[in-house]
C-alpha cells in the first residue's frame, strides 16, 4: 500500500548540501527587535548554505517567485525560512519548494517571530543571538533531511450513514448521486426520524411525512443505497478510506451481524426533545403539553376542531425557551428552531380555527431570516406576544374556575401582572443531545460541553470531526432546522466525495518507521502507541514490530520506549534532532551592533 | 395581585372596527408622535396593548380614550399600518357599548338592523308620547292604544334612560377615580383641593367642552389640512354651539310656558327664543352637513371609517335641524293654524330630538357625557404631576 521509502537526497554529504536560508523582516515585526542582517551574515558561511538573504515579507507573492527562481537557478536541495509560526506558513513554503521542483519535506520553518522578536523586545542583542542559534540549528537539521513522498493508499467508494432522519436519508441520496454507494443504518424500525412524524412543517408547508416518503421512494429506486432499519453500528476498525464497519441487525430470530467496508462515516443521529421536569411550568397538570405533543395534536385535527381530551380548545398559551437558554450548568444554548416551530404551529391553529385565541410568552423571538414572515403572519392573525424577563418567568397553574392560568408580568402594559386563562399550555421545548454512549465510544466522537458532537471548525470545517473520515451532520451536532440539517448532510456528502472520489488518499509521510534489522521484537512499542498502529509481524524468520503508516499520526510516542533505538520518525529522525540540538549548544555568536 | 384578563377582548372589540390593529407590535411610534399624549396620558400604544392583553376595565373606563381627537398622526406614522387612530375611535365605541349594561348600545353599534329597529321603536314611542300630550279627547287613541298608556310608557322610558345614563357615567367616573387615586377627600378635603377641583371643572367644561381649545390646536396637525370653512374643529364647534342654542331656545320656550308668562313678555321671550334657535339651527346644520360631506369624501383620518352609528347620529341631527326649519317657516305661511302636515312634521321633529337626547348613552352622542368627565380627571392628573415636579 505504500511507496513511502525515504530516499536520502542523492546521498550527498551533509556539508555539500545546497541550502537556501531566508530571514524575514515580517515588515518590522522581526527586524525591529532582531538584527536580521547579523543573522544573515552569521548563516552565510555555514557549511551547506548556498543562499543567505533577508526579505521584507517572505510570504509575499514576489518573494515566493524569487525563491522559486533561486531554488531552480542555484539547484538548492534544502530550504529554511526564518519567519513566523509554521502554523501560518509551513504549507506556503512547502508549496514554494514543490513548485520549484524541490522535495517539500526538505523545507524547515523557524519561528523567529513568536520565539525571537516578540519574546525579547527589550533585548535586541539577546534576541539576535537566540535567532542565530535557532536558524543554525534548523540548518543542521536540514542538512540531514531526506526527500519524502506522501503516503498513498486506495479508498473504498462507499459511505456509511448512521441515522435515517431527513439529514441521513438526503445524504444517502446525495452520496449515490455523486457516485458513492451508501449504506444507511437506522436504530428505529422506521426511517424518517422526527420529521417523518410531522404534518405540515415550515417553511414550505409540505408535510414532514410526505417529504420523508418522497426521499424513501427515491431510495427504493436506487440499487446503490442500502437501508438497514432496526440496526446499529456496533464495531469499527481500519482507517479513513478503508473502514470496516460491523452492523448488528436486531431481527425477530435474534441479532445478526454483517460487515461492510466503507470509506467514510456520516453520523446523523439527530436529537432528543427536551423532557420538562415534573412541575416545570406546570408540566404534569392536565392541559400542559410539550411542543411535539402539541404538533401531533394539531396535525391530527380537522378543520374547525382543535380538540384536546374531548374538549374544544378555545385558547392556547405558549411558553417559549423551555429547556433552552437555561442558567449555567443547564442547557445554555438556544435551540434555534423552536421559536419558529411554535409560531408555525400557531399559524396552523389559526387556519384550523381562526377564533382560537393564542398568547405567546417569550424571552426573545428568534424567528430569523424568512421565518420573520411567519411571525408577522401569526401576529396579524391575532396572536399576542408577551415578553418575560429572564429572571421573571411566567407561572402555570390551574384556575379555581377550571382551565389553566398563565401568569406573567407584561412589560408593555406598565408591567402589569396578568393571568391569562387558557385551555391549553404549550411548553415550547428545545432540543437536547441524544444519549448515544456506545456510538460515541466506538467512533471516538468528540463531545462539546453541551453534549452535542463537535466539528473541527465551526466555519471552515463544519462537518468534519477530528477523527479522519468521520463526519457529523444535523441535530446531533447542534440544534437547527430540518433545512439546515439537510444542508449539513450534503456538506458531509461533499467531504466524503473529496476523500473518496479520487480512489486513493494521500497522507503526510511524517510517520514512524522501524528498522527491521535493529528491532529485537520486544514488543514494548506496541502498547505505547495511542492509535494502535503498531503490530507484530514475522520478518526474516523472527517477530518484529511494524507500523501501519496509514494510521500512524507521527506523534513519536513509540520512539523513546524502544530499547534498541530501532524506531525513527521520518522528517524528524534521531540524527536530525541530535544535530539540531548540538548546533544550539555551539559557542555563542558575536553580535556586531549591540543596541542599548 | 395578578389580574385575570379576558382573552377574547380584542376579538370582541374588533366587532366595532379597528380591523388592522393586530399588526401593532408596540413600538410606540404612535405615542411619540401623538400631540396629546404626555406623561399623564400615554396613548394610543398602551391602550392597544390593553386590548391585546385583555384588560377590559382598564381600557373602557380610561380617561385617555376621550382625550384623543383623532387627528390621525399616529396612523400616518405607524410602521405596521395598524391604524391606531381608528383603534382609538373603535375603543371609544367599545367603551360606550361596554359601559352600557343594557346591551342597547352594543346592539346599535354592531348590527345596523338592530340600530334601525331600535331607533324606529324609539321614534314611535316618543312620537306617540308627544302626540298623546297634545291629543284632544277624540284623538285619544293612537293606533288603537289609549293615550294614557302611551304617555306612561313614554315617561317610564325617559326616566329609565336618564337613570341608565347617570349610572353608566358614575361607573366610568368611579373606575377612573379609583385608578387615579382621586377621592372625595382629595377633591374637597381642603380649600386648595376645592380650588383644584374647580379649576379642573373649568378646564374640562369651559376650556375644552365649550371652548374646544385642544381640538382646535390638534387640528393644526391635520394632514391634509382642510380649508377653515370645513375644518373639523370649526364644524364641530358650530355643531356643539348650534345644538346648545337650539336646546336653550327650546328651554326658553317651554320655560315661559311652564311659568305661565303673560302679556307683552310672551312676545319678547318668543322672539328671543326664535332668534337664538334660528342662529343655532343654522350653525348646527352647517356643521352637520359638512361632517357628512367630509365623511362621504373621507377627507381626513377621522373620516376614514364610518360606522352605521356615526351616520345614524349625523342623520338624526340633520333631520332634527331640517324639520325644525320647515316648521319655523310653516309658522309664517299665510294660515292661521298650522297645517296637518306641519303637525306631523312637528311630531317627527320632537320625536327625533327627544330620541337624540335620550339615546345619548347608547350612541356616539355619549361622548358628550364621557368626555368632560375624562377631561376632568385628566386635568386633575396634570395638576398633580405639576405639583410633584415643583416640589
Ligand atoms: S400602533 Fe403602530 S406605531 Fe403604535 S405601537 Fe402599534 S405598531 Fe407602533
Ligand atoms: S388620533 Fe391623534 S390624538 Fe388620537 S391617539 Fe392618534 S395621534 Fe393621538
Amino acid at each position: 500500500m505504500s511507496e513511502n521509502e525515504a530516499t536520502p537526497v542523492g546521498k550527498v554529504a551533509p556539508e555539500d548540501r545546497r541550502i537556501g536560508v531566508y530571514i524575514c523582516h515580517c515588515g518590522g515585526n522581526i527586524s525591529d527587535y532582531v538584527d536580521v542582517e547579523a543573522v544573515r551574515e552569521a548563516l552565510a558561511d555555514e557549511p551547506g548554505v548556498v543562499v543567505s538573504t533577508t526579505e521584507l515579507f517572505a510570504c509575499s507573492d514576489g518573494t515566493q517567485h524569487d525563491m522559486i527562481d533561486a531554488i531552480k537557478e542555484k539547484q538548492l536541495d534544502g530550504l529554511v525560512v526564518a519567519s513566523c509560526s509554521p502554523k501560518l506558513h509551513q504549507v506556503t513554503f512547502r508549496n514554494v519548494a514543490a513548485r520549484a521542483g524541490m522535495n517539500p519535506y526538505t523545507y524547515s520553518q523557524v519561528n523567529v517571530r513568536e520565539q525571537g522578536s516578540w519574546a525579547h523586545q527589550h533585548d535586541k542583542a539577546g534576541a539576535t543571538e537566540k535567532v542565530i542559534g535557532l536558524v543554525r540549528s534548523s540548518v543542521a537539521k536540514t542538512r540531514l533531511s531526506d526527500a519524502l513522498e506522501p503516503l498513498r493508499f486506495d479508498t473504498v467508494p462507499r459511505a456509511l450513514v448512521v441515522g435515517a432522519g431527513i439529514a441521513g436519508l438526503r445524504a444517502a441520496i446525495g452520496l449515490a448521486e455523486i457516485g458513492l454507494e451508501a449504506v444507511v443504518v437506522e436504530k428505529a424500525p422506521e426511517v424518517g426520524g422526527w420529521v417523518g412524524r410531522h404534518g405540515e412543517t415550515f417553511p414550505s408547508n409540505a408535510a414532514g411525512r410526505d417529504q420523508i416518503a418522497s426521499l424513501n421512494e427515491q431510495i427504493k429506486q436506487r440499487r446503490d443505497i442500502t437501508v438497514y432499519t432496526n440496526a446499529e453500528l456496533t464495531g469499527k476498525s481500519g482507517t479513513f478510506g478503508n473502514y470496516s464497519a460491523e452492523i448488528t441487525l436486531h431481527r425477530d430470530g435474534g441479532d445478526k451481524t454483517l460487515t461492510v467496508d466503507v470509506g467514510s462515516i456520516i453520523v446523523a443521529t439527530g436529537f432528543d426533545s427536551y423532557a420538562p421536569d415534573d412541575g416545570e411550568f406546570g408540566y404534569g397538570i392536565e392541559g400542559v403539553v410539550t411542543l411535539p405533543q402539541f404538533k401531533e395534536l394539531v396535525d391530527a385535527s380537522e378543520a374547525g376542531k382543535l380538540i384536546y381530551n374531548g374538549r374544544p380548545v378555545r385558547s392556547v398559551g405558549y411558553v417559549y425557551c423551555v429547556g433552552s437558554r437555561q442558567e449555567a450548568g443547564g442547557n445554555e444554548y438556544c435551540s434555534k428552531f423552536c421559536c419558529t416551530a411554535a409560531i408555525h404551529a400557531s399559524v396552523l391553529v389559526n387556519k384550523l380555527d381562526p377564533s382560537v385565541r393564542q398568547f405567546h410568552l417569550y424571552r426573545d423571538v428568534r424567528a430569523y431570516g424568512r421565518n420573520e414572515l411567519l411571525y408577522n403572519e401569526t401576529r396579524d392573525a391575532g396572536s399576542v406576544f408577551l415578553k418575560f424577563a429572564d429572571d421573571a418567568p411566567p407561572t402555570v397553574a390551574k384556575l379555581p374556575s377550571g382551565g389553566l392560568g398563565l401568569t406573567i408580568t407584561d412589560l408593555l402594559t406598565d408591567s402589569r401582572e396578568v393571568t391569562i386563562p387558557v385551555d391549553l399550555v404549550v411548553l415550547v421545548t428545545g432540543m437536547v443531545p441524544r444519549q448515544n454512549k456506545s456510538l460515541v465510544d466506538l467512533l471516538k466522537l468528540p463531545l462539546g460541553t453541551d453534549g452535542f458532537f463537535n466539528e473541527i471548525h465551526p466555519k471552515l470545517r463544519p462537518v468534519e470531526t477530528v477523527v479522519d473520515g468521520v463526519m457529523i451532520a444535523g441535530c446531533c451536532q447542534s440544534p437547527r432546522t430540518a433545512g439546515e440539517s439537510v444542508a449539513a448532510g450534503l456538506a458531509a456528502v461533499a467531504q466524503s466525495a473529496a476523500l473518496l472520489k479520487k480512489g486513493y488518499a494521500e497522507l503526510e509521510p511524517l510517520v514512524a518507521r522501524i528498522d527491521p534489522e535493529k528491532c529485537t521484537g520486544s514488543g514494548d512499542c506496541l502498547t505505547a502507541c495511542p492509535y494502535d498502529s503498531i503490530t507484530s509481524i514475522e520478518w526474516d524468520g523472527r517477530q518484529i514490530a511494524s507500523v501501519d503508516p496509514a494510521t500512524c499520526k507521527g506523534c513519536g510516542g513509540c520512539i523513546p520506549v524502544c530499547g534498541a533505538d530501532a524506531i525513527d520518525l521520518l522528517g524528524y529522525t534521531d540524527a536530525q534532532m541530535r544535530a539540531a540540538i548540538e548546533e544550539m549548544f555551539e559557542a555563542s555568536v558575536p553580535v556586531k551592533e549591540p543596541v542599548a | 395581585m395578578a389580574t385575570l384578563v379576558n382573552p377574547n377582548l380584542i376579538t370582541d372589540l374588533q366587532k366595532f372596527g379597528a380591523a388592522d390593529v393586530n399588526a401593532c407590535f408596540s413600538c410606540g411610534n404612535c405615542t411619540a408622535i401623538c400631540p396629546l399624549a404626555d406623561n399623564d396620558a400615554t396613548f394610543p400604544r398602551r391602550f392597544i396593548r390593553l386590548a391585546q392583553v385583555g384588560l377590559t376595565d382598564d381600557l373602557v373606563t380610561s380617561k385617555e380614550l376621550w382625550t384623543c381627537y383623532q387627528c390621525g398622526m399616529c396612523t400616518s406614522r405607524c410602521p405596521q399600518e395598524a391604524d391606531p387612530a381608528e383603534f382609538m375611535a373603535t375603543a371609544r365605541r367599545y367603551a360606550i357599548a361596554k359601559l352600557d349594561r343594557t346591551g342597547i348600545a352594543r346592539a346599535m353599534y354592531t348590527s345596523p338592523v338592530a340600530a334601525a329597529v331600535i331607533s324606529l321603536v324609539g321614534l314611535v314611542i316618543f312620537g306617540g308620547f308627544f302626540a298623546s300630550v297634545k291629543a284632544t279627547a277624540e284623538e285619544r287613541l293612537v293606533f288603537g292604544v289609549p293615550y294614557e298608556w302611551i304617555h306612561l310608557v313614554g315617561l317610564v322610558v325617559m326616566i329609565l334612560v336618564v337613570l341608565i345614563a347617570v349610572f353608566n357615567l358614575a361607573m366610568m367616573a368611579r373606575a377612573t377615580a379609583k385608578r387615579d387615586e382621586v377621592s372625595a377627600k382629595s377633591l374637597f378635603g381642603s380649600r386648595k383641593a376645592w380650588g383644584n377641583t374647580l379649576r379642573a371643572v373649568w378646564y374640562s367644561v369651559g376650556v375644552e367642552s365649550l371652548g374646544q381649545k385642544r381640538y382646535r390646536e390638534d387640528c393644526e396637525d391635520d394632514d391634509p389640512k382642510e380649508p377653515l370653512y370645513r375644518r373639523r374643529w370649526l364644524i364641530h364647534f358650530l355643531t356643539v354651539w348650534g345644538f346648545l342654542a337650539l336646546f336653550a331656545a327650546t328651554l326658553i320656550h317651554y320655560g315661559s310656558d311652564i311659568i305661565g308668562l303673560q302679556g307683552a313678555a310672551v312676545g319678547v321671550v318668543a322672539l328671543v327664543a326664535r332668534v337664538v334657535g334660528t342662529i343655532g339651527g343654522i350653525a348646527m346644520m352647517y356643521g352637520v352637513t359638512w361632517f357628512m360631506i367630509n365623511r362621504k369624501q373621507k377627507v381626513s383620518a377621522a373620516a376614514q371609517h364610518s360606522a352605521p352609528s356615526d351616520w345614524l347620529f349625523l342623520w338624526m341631527l340633520w333631520i332634527t335641524g331640517l324639520t325644525g326649519f320647515i316648521i319655523e317657516v310653516s309658522l309664517y305661511l299665510p294660515q292661521d293654524h298650522p297645517q296637518p302636515w306641519a303637525y306631523v312634521l312637528f311630531l317627527v321633529h320632537v320625536a327625533i330630538a327627544m330620541e337624540l337626547v335620550l339615546f345619548l348613552p347608547f350612541t356616539k352622542f355619549a361622548h358628550v357625557m364621557y368626555r368632560p368627565v375624562a377631561l376632568f380627571f385628566y386635568a386633575l392628573a396634570k395638576q398633580r404631576s405639576a405639583e410633584l415636579q415643583s416640589v
